[in-house]
């Protein structure tokens, strides 16, 4: 018999509140729950980093975390980083540069960046490549990715 | 000029995608998005055992879980149950080739065949439950032992894969050209090797899913899934159903990353779920998860080969000899696409003369083998660049010298091979320029500075630095066709609607760009859908680096045909001689008299009258479809170098310069061939040195099922900076001009690590003729050397 | 793979040999068992919890007994499947008198593993294993000195074994102490001493500041 629990979190800005099964993982929560299916699973092992999103403002992979962990927490996902009429400065670049092909492991890698830059506005190349060394993408090659971080290093600039 | 031509060239330009906003905000759909009322959930029971009988199946306890809707094995099928199709037929044009057809099975009977074949499917409320209910299913197995090793799968004691059989030849096939024997006799150096390269996943990020949802009422099925080729899939799961191909549309929407496996066709779980659905009548959706990916999606490589090269003083050519062992794993419903690849790559860029190959494939209890991005032709590339680096060595020549003697020259094209390739039609490379490629690399990475200066200088240091430089060919764009349809709207936005599927190559943008050039329509106001059988369906699908070449050409072709339409009624309506229009943003108009013009949106509406009367043999609107097909594969060619550093203690490798100097015909969009080749780079860089599929040899267990183990490379196994140098060497094939690109970026690394390691290690007079290598694997061989 | 080692029980020879014949000790030195009965005089079967690592099931085994020199040594054949994948493994027992009223058990074998555990749990299985069974003696051990001091004092004394958690984290504790092996050692004496300088340099630097 499964357990059961409510959980209550507040997802861009959002609250909503659920009956949950206690061993629900929080990505299924936030793709099939709520229904906010940009955030992806790539291994369910937390090594692919491609289900990232933001715990209180921190990367955290959500296949590792249960649903009921985030409760009474604040949840960003890629939904809540920028809309098609409207896309983030970082968003932007990652178009500008070619920084995604299929766009698989491309919400992982926005939500590891975005705290990143936020917190490093002027990082070398090599830090940003250990910055996403846990993202894991089959198509780019990562090179233009790399490429988009450093455009969005002065979007976010110059949006201060 | 021509003033019909629109006035701005979009292919070629380094447009943006037209496809990324949707992707970046999260609001693209993949398979497993598609949420539908009343869903089910499926989940597939195992097998844990390389090979064994199965004696007993009990789903009893499993039905009675609470939440599962049903159970189903082999048994429950009924008349359901068959051999899955074989995909692509044998080379039975040439002489003697034996091929035994074993096609993928849906659920295990009797057998199964290697760990991870599915046995039963689970239907339940969630996933969570499905899986739950798998722990309750009791399956007694006789165990078998498994057949790991290609050479003892072929030897005479072997336990038999498939027991119908005499033995575990799969099949058997031999090529010729010229004869090498006689050529060898003239030879001043004969070189034979054995190469081993074992198996290596694809690994895409998004995993395999379906979901299916039978409509009773309408009597349509609609599949959601993330296959290359949504039209066969269409096409034949109809005619499993019993239903014909117009009640049913497969969707393949946003695919996170196909590389080959996806193109596999009629997968147990594929060919499950819509039965269940219909057997249900309600949505039923699976998943893949990774595990499941490892263990049962299709992947490529393992071949033993013993080659030989029989060349004169000066190094050139006289022929080559390769006879291999090609894995398919448990079943073979690819045929033989992969080793006729390998074959048709084995001659790489050079003027061979003579050459003898023959392929034995052999059933072993390993999941199955399908193309994964170069599909075969890495392995051909290996041997060739690897004998003639062994060649090299012999010869006291440099391994920049004994390519360029041997490339094929320009004037030699179309170049015959007398054998045939994998499209079934004799192996012609269309057209290159080889011998540019080359200087064109080893001047981007300074060659003769590096090994003259900067070197020594590292030696000196205790640093073991080495390069490395081969090239590669790469058959693609291959038959059999492709097709498109063009529409013009009524608010001049212009839709393009073709047959294949997208897995992040870009097609939104690059057939778009094809159009605009034709219509004079900017990129963002063309619409193109790909993968949806209900707006198309005829094609084949995306392999074979084929897409932007066949699709594309097709795209021209239909988008031609709209201009002549737009030029026609807009003469007619503008009262102006067709030579005097151009097409130029959203409009037909008089060139240097703007005035005159009607926009294109205006001209559909009015090209599709409600009332009135229209001249015999008019089409309404402005749409047309059309369709390409190649007379056969174009052939690309290009040249990739390496500096890299080897720590001798701990074995890390880290690449220090990368150079690719590409050559793929007419470039339809350079920001998109950069992102191809990029990652077909960091693939062939993880083929090379980190990734490996381990199969314990005594019980068939994938000893490595997970990214913990299985080493895809990251940001940082990256070189600081892939260098691409370009040439276009246009395609006669077809009207573009362009040739594939797809795989090429993966194709020869594997032999550009031997050379560079072997380079950087020369004081161990190291051989490598294997591959995958790995840090520990390297430490192994060169303490082999020293003892 | 390669199972074997040692371990030394305090107490006579042919009480560890009853010890390790009776299900119902077998059951409890083992936690996770569900259940163990004796089918016959050389078989149990039985179910059992596993957890390898991040992989975890039930299990249904079947343990059989042979070669049997009481009280010297026998040898042990294990199946097991569940979920999570399939055992198989066997390997020979000897218990050596020392002499001085303990006695040593030596034991080597071999396990082959398939399914999920083969899959994912591959760098643990040797580890866990081996862990498994250290922990299992260690609560025979602690068995045995009950049932000896029962008999010397005449009653009976009831045994706790250890809950599944305290032997989860006894496993967990091994794992993690293959990663602060002697090699280790030096690393993290000299980060503890580095912490405890500064702690002590803080503590000193507020108590002047004050």
């Amino acid at each position: 018999m499964s357990e059961f629990a409510t959980v209550t979190v507040t997802v861009n800005g959002t609250e909503h509140q659920r009956l949950v099964e206690a061993r629900m993982l929080l990505s299924d929560f936030l793709r099939h729950e709520l229904g906010l299916t940009g955030t992806h699973v790539g291994c369910e092992h937390g090594v692919c980093g491609t289900c990232t999103v933001l715990l209180d403002g921190e990367s955290v992979r959500s296949c590792l975390m249960f649903a009921v962990q985030a409760d009474g927490h604040q949840v960003t996902t890629v939904e809540g980083l920028g809309t098609i009429e409207e896309m983030h400065p970082l968003q932007q670049a990652f178009q500008e540069a070619h920084g995604l092909q299929c766009g698989y492991c491309t919400p992982g890698f926005l939500m590891t960046l975005l705290p990143f830059l936020e917190q490093n506005p002027d990082p070398t190349e090599e830090e940003i490549r250990e910055a996403i060394s846990g993202n894991l993408c089959r198509c780019t090659g990562y090179q233009k990715i790399v490429e988009a971080a450093k455009l969005a290093v002065d979007k976010m600039a110059a949006e201060g | 000029m021509d003033v019909r031509t629109a006035k701005k060239k979009f292919i070629g330009q380094r447009i943006t995608r037209n496809e990324d906003p949707r992707l970046l905000t999260g609001q693209a759909l993949f398979v497993d998005d598609v949420h539908l009322p009343d869903m089910l959930h499926a989940a597939f029971l195992r097998s844990d055992y390389a090979h064994a009988r199965i004696l007993s199946i009990d789903t009893s306890t499993a039905r009675e879980r609470t939440g599962v809707v049903a159970v189903y094995s082999a048994e429950d099928m009924g008349d359901f149950w068959q051999e899955g199709p074989l995909l692509v037929p044998p080379p039975t044009s040439v002489e003697g080739a034996i091929f035994h057809k074993r096609g993928q099975i849906p659920l295990a009977k009797d057998k199964v065949r290697h760990a991870g074949e599915p046995i039963a499917v689970v239907i339940a409320h969630s996933r969570y439950m499905a899986e739950d209910a798998l722990a309750d299913i009791l399956v007694e197995f006789e165990p078998i032992d498994p057949v790991i090793n290609l050479e003892r799968a072929l030897g005479s004691d072997a336990p038999l894969v498939h027991d119908d059989l005499e033995s575990n030849l799969a099949a058997h096939v031999v090529q010729e050209k010229g004869n090498y024997e006689e050529a060898k006799a003239k030879a001043d150096l004969v070189i034979s090797r054995r190469f081993n390269i074992d198996r290596g996943a694809a690994a895409a990020m998004e995993n395999r899913g379906v979901v299916a949802s039978w409509d009773d009422k309408a009597q349509e099925l609609t599949m959601w899934d993330t296959t290359q080729a949504p039209i066969p899939i269409r096409n034949g799961t109809a005619a499993m159903l019993g239903l014909s191909e117009h009640q049913v549309r497969v969707i393949a929407p946003f695919v996170g990353g196909g590389f080959g496996p996806k193109i596999m066709m009629f997968q147990p779980e594929e060919v499950l779920v819509p039965w269940v659905a219909i057997k249900l009548n309600r949505p039923i959706k699976w998943i893949e998860d990774r595990r499941e990916n490892f263990l049962a999606t299709t992947q490529e490589r393992s071949q033993v080969h013993d080659s030989e090269i029989a060349l004169t003083r000066d190094g050139r050519i006289l022929g080559v000899k390769d006879i291999f062992i090609h894995d398919t794993g448990a079943y073979d419903p690819y045929g033989m696409t992969v080793p006729l690849n390998t074959q048709c790559h084995a001659m790489g860029t050079y003027d061979v003369p003579n050459f003898y190959t023959e392929v034995k494939m052999a059933f072993t209890n390993k999941m199955i083998v399908t193309p994964v991005r170069g599909a075969g032709r890495p392995q051909g590339i290996y041997v060739i660049e690897r004998l003639l680096d062994l060649a090299t060595k012999e010869l006291g020549l440099d391994p920049i010298e004994i390519r360029k003697r041997n490339f094929i020259p320009p004037d030699k094209f179309p170049y015959e091979h007398n054998i045939i390739d994998q499209a079934f039609t004799p192996l012609i490379l269309d057209s290159g320029n080889y011998q540019p490629l080359i200087e064109k690399a080893a001047a981007m990475i300074d060659y003769e500075h590096f090994i003259n200066e900067e070197q020594p200088k590292l030696r000196a240091e205790g640093k073991y630095a080495g390069i490395g430089i081969v090239a590669f060919i790469e058959t693609t764009g291959v038959g059999p066709y492709e097709g498109a349809r063009i529409t013009v709207g009524a608010s001049g936005q212009v839709n393009v609607v073709t047959g294949v599927g997208t897995q992040g190559q870009g097609h939104f943008t690059s057939f778009a760009q094809i159009v605009a050039d034709q219509l004079g329509v900017e990129v963002r106001d063309i619409h193109v859908v790909t993968g949806d059988t209900a707006q198309f369906h005829w094609g084949t699908g995306t392999f074979a680096s084929r897409g932007a070449v066949v699709a594309g050409n097709a795209i021209n072709a239909a988008a031609g045909n709209v201009r002549a339409k737009i030029l026609k009624l807009g003469s007619k309506l503008l009262n102006v001689p067709e030579e005097e229009l151009e097409l130029a943003e959203g409009q037909v108009r008089v060139a240097d008299l703007p005035e005159q013009s009607i926009s294109l949106g205006e001209l559909a509406v009015i090209a599709n009258p409600l009332r009135g009367t229209v001249d015999p043999g008019t089409e309404p609107g402005l749409e047309s479809t059309d369709y390409f097909g190649p007379q056969y594969g174009a052939t690309a060619a290009g040249v990739h170098a390496m500096i890299l550093e080897v720590d001798p203690e701990t074995m890390m490798v880290e690449i220090k310069r990368y150079v690719t100097v590409e050559d793929c015909g007419t470039v339809l969009n350079p920001l998109i061939l950069e992102g191809q080749i990029q990652g077909g780079v960091s693939m062939g860089i993880g083929n090379a040195f980190y990734e490996q599929l381990v199969y314990d040899e005594d019980t068939g267990q994938l000893l490595n099922a997970s990214f913990m183990d299985y080493l895809i490379a990251r940001s940082t196994d990256m070189p600081p900076r892939i260098e691409m140098g370009h040439q276009e060497t246009p395609s006669p094939l077809n009207p573009l001009g362009s040739k594939g690109a797809g795989e090429a970026g993966a194709i020869p690394v594997p032999a550009l690590f031997a050379q560079a390691l072997e380079n950087a290690l020369a004081d161990y007079n190291l051989e490598i003729l294997e591959t995958p290598l790995s840090p520990n694997r390297l430490f192994e061989l060169l303490h082999k050397k020293e003892n | 793979m390669k199972l074997q080692g040692e371990y030394k029980f305090d107490g006579p020879r042919d009480v560890v040999w009853d010890l390790v014949r009776d299900p119902d000790v077998l059951a409890k030195a083992l936690p996770g068992t569900q259940s163990l009965e004796k089918v016959d005089e050389n078989t149990y079967e039985g179910k059992m919890n596993v957890r390898i690592g991040p992989v975890a099931g039930l299990f249904s085994g079947k343990l059989v007994v042979s070669n049997e020199v009481p009280p010297e040594s026998y040898t042990l054949n294990v199946e097991g499947k569940g979920g999570p994948g399939f055992g198989k493994g066997g390997g020979d027992v000897q218990l050596i008198d020392q002499g001085d009223g303990t006695t040593l058990m030596t034991y080597q074998g071999e396990l082959q593993v398939g399914g999920t555990i083969a899959n994912v749990g591959q760098r643990l299985i040797e580890t866990v294993a081996n862990s498994m069974a250290k922990q299992a003696f260690e609560s025979l051990n602690r068995s045995l000195q009950a049932r000896l001091i029962g008999e010397a004092e005449g009653v009976e004394v009831e045994y706790q074994a250890p809950s599944e958690l305290e032997f989860a984290s006894g496993v967990a504790k091994d794992i993690v102490g293959q990663l602060f092996s002697p090699e280790y050692k030096n690393v993290w004496i000299t980060l503890v001493v580095a912490a405890v300088a500064l702690l002590i340099g803080y503590a000193l630097g507020k108590s002047e500041s004050s």
